[in-house]
């Protein structure tokens, strides 16, 4: 699907000696006589020129009006000869445009706006309210992950990248900007087909496979275009420079929307910044104005949320948060953290996100309860008897070490009552006074009694189970005596039996509903995303339809003004 | 002479499960000092106790919806609490009944106190109200407790 190069204009009378033609960046083709330095929108015929194509010469550099030079052209040039310049280039348009794109015959070609006012304004004199049918931002679309550059598509369905924080446009996309717009453009696809195989599902299923693969195909020409695209360009007086400009062309288009793109082989300048910066404040109102006007086009796309899928929002984010299920809720609320997260405005009031707290508070705390009841519960023995073997001494009786060590936290855990405490004191100041020997042969008793299934040559004295730990025999001993011995009992075990992996099953569940969260969360951003681009817009509308009063404010005064200078210099000429 | 035991002080240990909630409670009890120690400078001598009443409310209801609506603790523990003082069965006792879901205090329903044997103004629904009138109840500083708002 690559595009066949451009098609030389037809037939047009040849120009007269002298003259060459240009494009003004407008799209308007002009013609400038570099003897006489003037310039003009009328096509400046020669009577016998014999080779059309000799007009079509590539101009000299450097002499490229700007956008006020092309202001200053509407001085001398008659009112009549604008509308011939105008219509003559929606012919030129019409021939260029590729045979593909002749098919939708419907697409109108771009009209004559009524005046339009814009914050620049920089139009000269009179010629103010008849502005030429230009080029102007259409669409402004966000190119992912290249932050503030914007992809802006004209009204001539050309496409430009604009740094939102720089305020510089190219024509010709930058490396990096290129693989984004590439991404876009996929994206773009995507969603286009998805809308559209949503309209039509009770079509056939061969129709959307076709679909797909053309749009596979697409892609592929897509990214070859983005890499090398040259088009041959005779006859059209420009250096194909640009042509980079249309890095993409949206096949998908034709069976949905058609497609108020055309192809650009018209000409452009071959600096790469066409426009002035004036004249980029201008388009960019311009461009909020159509989005005001065209925008809702495709603003019915994203995901929908479900109730459900807030409710699961909500509990995710209470989830990340690591919150307390005991907390109360207005605890919680009281904290602070909620506020900050988007998902906390999934669901839409106070109430329902007080009845999601309390749901997910209980399952949390089910769930939590299963765990704990699955953990083999701490004997506070344990702990109990590490103090113990840390602290004891025979010196101590226990009344004594009971007021000395109260403080601790093992002392005050009223799970081990104070008598078992004070028996479990005694007995081991009783086996402190025993002999050494006694002490270990104890101990290695103690160690053959584990089963294998709790004690074996993966356990390492950290994860000693706790019917050793727990036990009196284990501290009597001092710890490195106590340590070695156990460690060299472990090195003679044999290996644990086999113990369950964790299923295929619960893996697999585990996945989707990672997946689920995640097709969620996008769905939020979406939202999220449309509700600013709305409210933006908005703003903009505002803001545009200020520059406009102004402008028209301008303009009043500016008629106001009017002297005979205009007819002076048509005199003189 | 034996020690005297009251059910207050009870020497059990709590029963299991409270390792859970005691964050809470303790927040609950450092709340409900600093109630009781706030100066009462230009305060009606009735609004002084108005946060004790609040912070006894809250707890309560904190304990009562942990045990009936999310089941997080078991019976032995939820017994232990009522005994030890950390919630009013009385008022968790009147909340199980219809038409006292939400009743703030158990003096706001307490008729022989008042003159014309009615209940506290903050037991009225919002609807039978006058437009905008803005009550906040002599007990406990309700705004209004009826089960149907």
């Amino acid at each position: 699907m690559a595009d066949p190069p451009a098609r030389p204009p037809v037939a047009l009378p040849p120009l007269a000696p002298g003259w060459t033609e240009h494009k003004a960046p407008s799209g308007h083709a002009y013609y400038y006589n570099k003897e006489t330095k003037s310039s003009t929108y009328v096509r400046p015929v020669a009577n016998p020129q014999p080779s059309f194509f000799a007009a079509s010469a590539p101009p000299a550099h450097g002499t490229h009006p700007t956008l006020g030079a092309d202001a200053n052209l509407d001085l001398f040039n008659p009112v009549a000869a604008i509308y011939s310049a105008q219509r003559n280039q929606q012919q030129q348009r019409s021939q260029y445009r590729d045979p593909r794109q002749r098919q939708w015959t419907h697409v109108a070609p771009p009209q004559q706006q009524p005046f339009r006012g814009g914050m620049g304004g920089g139009r000269g004199g009179f010629s103010g309210s008849r502005r030429q049918p230009e080029d102007r931002p259409k669409h402004r679309h966000d190119i992912p992950n290249c932050a503030p550059w914007v992809l802006v598509k004209t009204k001539l369905g050309r496409r430009f990248v604009w740094n939102r924080d720089t305020n510089e446009s190219f024509w010709k996309f930058p490396a990096d900007v290129m693989k984004g717009v590439v991404e876009f453009d996929r994206v773009e696809r995507e969603r286009r087909e998805r809308r559209e195989r949503s309209e039509a599902s009770d079509e056939g299923e061969d129709d959307t496979m076709a679909d797909i693969e053309a749009d596979l195909a697409a892609t592929e020409e897509n990214i070859e275009q983005a890499i090398v695209e040259v088009d041959g360009e005779e006859g059209m007086g420009d250096e194909s420079e640009y042509e980079e400009v249309e890095v993409t062309d949206d096949e998908g288009e034709d069976a949905g929307q058609p497609s108020k793109r055309q192809r650009t082989e018209e000409p452009t300048e071959d600096q790469p910044m066409e426009m002035g910066e004036d004249d980029m404040a201008w388009q960019l109102a311009q461009l909020e104005d159509m989005e005001a006007d065209f925008g809702e086009e495709d603003e019915e796309e994203g995901l929908p949320l479900t109730e459900e899928d807030c409710k699961a929002l909500f509990k995710e984010l209470l989830d990340d948060l690591g919150i307390n299920p005991y907390t109360p809720w207005e605890k919680t609320l009281d904290s602070g953290t909620l506020y900050e997260d988007e998902r906390y405005k999934a669901l839409p009031n106070m109430k329902a996100r007080k009845e999601c707290f309390n749901e997910w508070a209980r399952d949390k705390i089910q769930f939590l309860k299963e765990q704990k009841a699955k953990m083999p519960r701490p004997d506070p023995k344990v702990e109990y008897l590490s103090l113990l073997s840390r602290l004891a001494t025979p010196n101590l009786y226990w009344p004594e070490f009971r007021r000395k060590f109260k403080k601790e936290p093992e002392m005050k855990d009223a799970k081990l009552s104070d008598k078992e405490k004070e028996k479990l004191y005694r007995d081991h100041i009783k086996r402190l006074g025993m002999k050494p020997s006694e002490l270990k042969s104890d101990l290695s008793a103690l160690l053959k009694a584990q089963p294998l299934a709790a004690l074996n040559r993966d356990s390492t004295l950290d994860t000693l189970p706790p019917s050793v730990s727990g036990d009196l025999r284990f501290i009597s001993l001092p710890g490195a005596t106590r340590d070695a011995l156990v460690e060299t009992y472990i090195s003679t075990l044999p290996p644990a039996p086999e113990g369950a992996a964790k299923s295929a099953e619960e893996e697999a569940e585990v996945a989707k509903r990672r997946a689920e969260r995640e097709r969620r969360e996008w769905a939020l951003a979406e939202r999220e995303r449309r509700v600013r681009e709305e409210k933006r817009k908005q703003e903009r509308e505002m803001a545009y339809g200020k520059g406009r009063l102004r402008d028209n404010e301008e303009e009043l005064h500016r008629a106001l003004r009017v002297g005979k200078d205009g007819l002076r210099a048509q005199l003189d000429e | 002479m034996p020690p005297i035991r009251t059910s207050r002080g009870s020497k059990k240990p709590p029963p299991e499960g409270f390792e859970d909630i005691e964050d809470t409670l303790l927040e609950f009890a450092n709340k409900m000092k600093d109630a009781e120690n706030a100066s009462h400078d230009g305060k009606k001598k009735y609004e002084m106790v108005w946060p004790v009443f609040q912070i006894t409310h809250q707890r309560s209801r904190y304990i009562y919806e942990l045990y009936y609506e999310k089941e997080a603790i078991g019976k032995p523990l939820y017994d232990w609490l009522l005994k030890n003082g950390y919630a009013d069965a009385m008022l968790i006792a009147k909340w199980k009944k219809q038409g006292y879901e939400k009743l703030c205090c158990l003096r706001c329903i307490q008729t022989k106190e008042t003159n014309f044997r009615s209940t506290c103004i903050c037991r009225v629904p919002k609807e039978q109200l006058k437009e905008n009138q803005d009550i906040q109840c002599v007990s406990c500083g309700c705004r209004g407790c009826a089960s149907g708002d």
